[in-house]
């Protein structure tokens, strides 16, 4: 169970000797149940990957909490650690190597056992279609390869709570499909997954629940069904675009 | 935590040493290159020499005016070595010297007029010699010509001597140093090492610099550029264990660097020092003991583990490698103007030299070549270095725990 509590995070900058603060998120709460998928949806700087960092102990939170059952990232940074496996898909992993050796890697860096990386690799280069690449170079694989490498890697120590920053940017169709059909059998074996997309498609295809960030602030949180009979619309892109795009003359903006 | 290290150690040696392009840069380019250069310099060298001592010069004489009974020794003296003589007059002086400057004629010689009557009542006379220092024909004419007027010169006042019923020894007051015994007291094997130590200790900083810079900024800047850093933070490893990997694989690849430039450089050493002349074949026979070798190994690794520390500093703050390697420019000119102010320093360095990292490394290890360092300042060099090193560790920790710089938010 991932319970996102009152979650604010503030960056300083110093420009010209002024210091500055910027408010990436700011109150954002949600909670995430294992079997389920939460799409965190919103355009670019709206705080996605500021949410998602803080809930992988990647920087901690200015206010709040995040709580993985009763694990907290401010007190128990590395049994999060242990629970969660991130991933994000503007990650280039080094070309140098092969998928297998990756995986070998992040194995060992999660502490585990020879033969239980071994056990976890046979599962998951099956269930993602590996086996044919996993001894070339990551260099020599499509995009798509490489997303699927990346996935073995951070699920390779087989997490409960799973973070993913854009899971199908910029995969093509049939690989985008394959990483999603992934994602919803992984849900369904009683996992907890937290991903981020401005991708409307996606996210209704792929998401249980949802919520809507906007400028650092949580503007939407439930189901598909909820969002759109709070918005009176028919569809997640229209109560999407709402907020993000400037209202047409005599309508409302949801923002306003 | 060590065993963590060795993990994240691991997978940097494997990527460092199973690169052919990076074994090509690190080992075999300093392992081939500096004999390679070494005997191109040195066959080059030859070949000019010969070409030089083969090359007959032309050398232009003007005999002054009312010289032409006593010119005779003086067309000896010149005809000695391969030369191509002529006599001009003096409305030619100037297009002779055009002649020279434009490498067309090697050399000018101008005698005084009615220098005969300086001969017969022995005072001085001058002559010029006009020449061209950058054209190597006319340099060396020149050289070959004041040996050949100098012992001309000797055998004049020998025959002034003899004609006054004098002895030739007269014209030696004392020598020096004619017995054949060991003058020089300087320890065995410091004097061939004094030459070694010149450069290098330079060459050591200069590739322990590079090689770390190669591959160091990577390690980390790489990963964040990659986006690869968040990935190994979100692991169960701690983020002093990741910085302790990461700069073993630096100081390894460091010491293997500078380890194939040193071997590179013996190389040289034995087989084409020999062609440079004497000091080169002495060169060429120095060897060191296993305890000099071991003091070697004493500073070398401290100062190999600063260089990894101080450019893993720079690699975890930059942005990306190309950020890096700008940031890296500063700090390598101030290591090489480090490592040629030790070229500079006499028998008592400053001592704030030696009490400065880097610096107090370097001149160790001059003494060490020397085979003339002391057991306390061996010590304190390498105690320097690791605790600068210690302090530039700490430092990095404390960049991995700023999210601003790891992620530059």
């Amino acid at each position: 169970m991932l319970k996102v509590e009152n979650l604010c995070k503030v960056f300083k900058n110093k420009k010209k000797h002024k210091a500055e603060t910027v408010e990436a998120v700011r109150d954002v709460s949600f909670e995430c149940s294992p079997g389920e998928i939460f799409g965190l949806l919103g355009p670019n700087g709206a705080g996605k990957t500021t949410t998602l960092r803080c809930i992988s102990t990647l920087i901690k939170p200015t206010n709040g909490n995040v709580y993985i059952d009763s694990y907290n990232v401010l007190e128990d940074g590395k049994t999060i650690r242990s629970r969660i496996g991130f991933l994000t898909s503007d990650m280039k992993l080094d070309g140098f190597f092969t998928p297998d050796y990756m995986v070998d890697y992040f194995g060992a860096l999660n502490k585990m056992r020879k033969e239980n990386i071994q056990q976890r690799k046979e599962y998951l280069f099956n269930e993602l279609q590996m086996n044919d690449f996993i001894h070339k170079k990551i260099d020599k694989l499509s995009t798509g390869m490489k997303q699927k490498t990346a996935i073995a890697i951070s699920l390779i120590h087989d997490p409960e709570v799973i973070v993913f920053d854009e899971p199908t940017n910029g995969l093509d169709v049939i690989t985008s499909k394959s990483v999603t059909d992934f994602l919803k059998k992984y849900a369904e074996s009683g996992k907890t997954i937290v991903i981020s997309t401005h991708m409307m498609n996606v996210a209704e295809k792929l998401c249980d629940r949802f919520g809507i960030l906007v400028d650092g602030e949580l503007k939407e949180l439930g189901s598909l069904k909820e969002i759109l009979d709070n918005n009176s619309s028919d569809s997640l892109e229209d109560v999407f675009f709402g907020y993000i795009l400037p209202p047409a003359e005599g309508e409302v903006n949801h923002v306003q | 935590m060590f065993s963590d290290s060795l993990i994240i150690l691991k997978k940097e040696l494997k990527r460092i040493f199973t690169d052919r392009r990076m074994v090509i840069m690190l080992v075999l380019v300093p392992l081939i290159m500096l004999p390679a250069m070494y005997s191109i310099m040195a066959k080059m060298g030859q070949a000019r020499d010969s070409d030089i001592a083969s090359f007959r010069s032309t050398i232009c004489i003007y005999e002054g005016t009312g010289n032409e009974d006593v010119m005779g020794p003086f067309i000896d003296a010149l005809s000695s070595f391969n030369t191509s003589l002529e006599l001009v007059q003096l409305e030619e002086l100037d297009a002779v010297k055009q002649a020279i400057t434009d490498k067309e004629k090697e050399l000018l010689l101008v005698m005084p007029d009615n220098f005969h009557e300086s001969l017969a009542s022995c005072s001085t006379f001058d002559i010029a010699i006009y020449f061209n220092s950058t054209a190597d024909y006319s340099d060396y004419a020149c050289n070959r010509v004041i040996e050949a007027l100098t012992v001309l010169s000797e055998d004049i006042v020998r025959e002034r001597i003899l004609e006054r019923d004098m002895s030739e020894e007269v014209l030696s007051v004392f020598t020096i140093n004619e017995a054949p015994i060991q003058y020089d007291l300087a320890k065995k094997g410091s004097v061939v090492g004094k030459i070694i130590s010149i450069i290098l200790p330079f060459f050591i900083i200069l590739y322990l610099l590079i090689n770390s810079m190669n591959v160091g900024l990577d390690t980390v800047a790489g990963e964040k550029e990659r986006g690869t850093l968040a990935l190994i933070l979100v692991n169960q490893v701690d983020r002093l264990s990741i910085v302790i990997g990461k700069m073993m694989s630096v100081m390894i690849a460091a010491i293997v660097g500078a380890a194939s430039s040193v071997v590179g450089l013996i190389i040289a050493s034995k087989y084409f020092m020999g062609m440079f002349g004497a000091s080169g074949a002495a060169i060429s026979s120095y060897s060191m003991s296993s305890i000099h070798i071991l003091q070697f190994t004493i500073v070398v690794i401290p100062l190999a583990v600063l260089v990894a520390s101080m450019v893993l500093i720079v690699s975890t703050y930059a942005r990306n490698t190309k950020e890096g390697n700008g940031m890296m420019m500063p700090i390598y000119f101030v290591v090489m103007i480090v490592g040629m102010a030790t070229m500079q320093t006499g028998d008592v360095p400053p001592k704030w030299m030696l009490s400065t990292p880097v610096f107090n490394s370097l001149l160790v290890l001059k003494d060490i070549f020397m085979q003339d360092a002391a057991w306390s300042t061996i010590i304190a060099a390498s105690l320097s270095s690791v605790v600068l090193s210690a302090v530039f560790i700490y430092l990095t920790l404390k960049m991995f725990s700023k999210e601003k710089i790891l992620f530059r938010i």
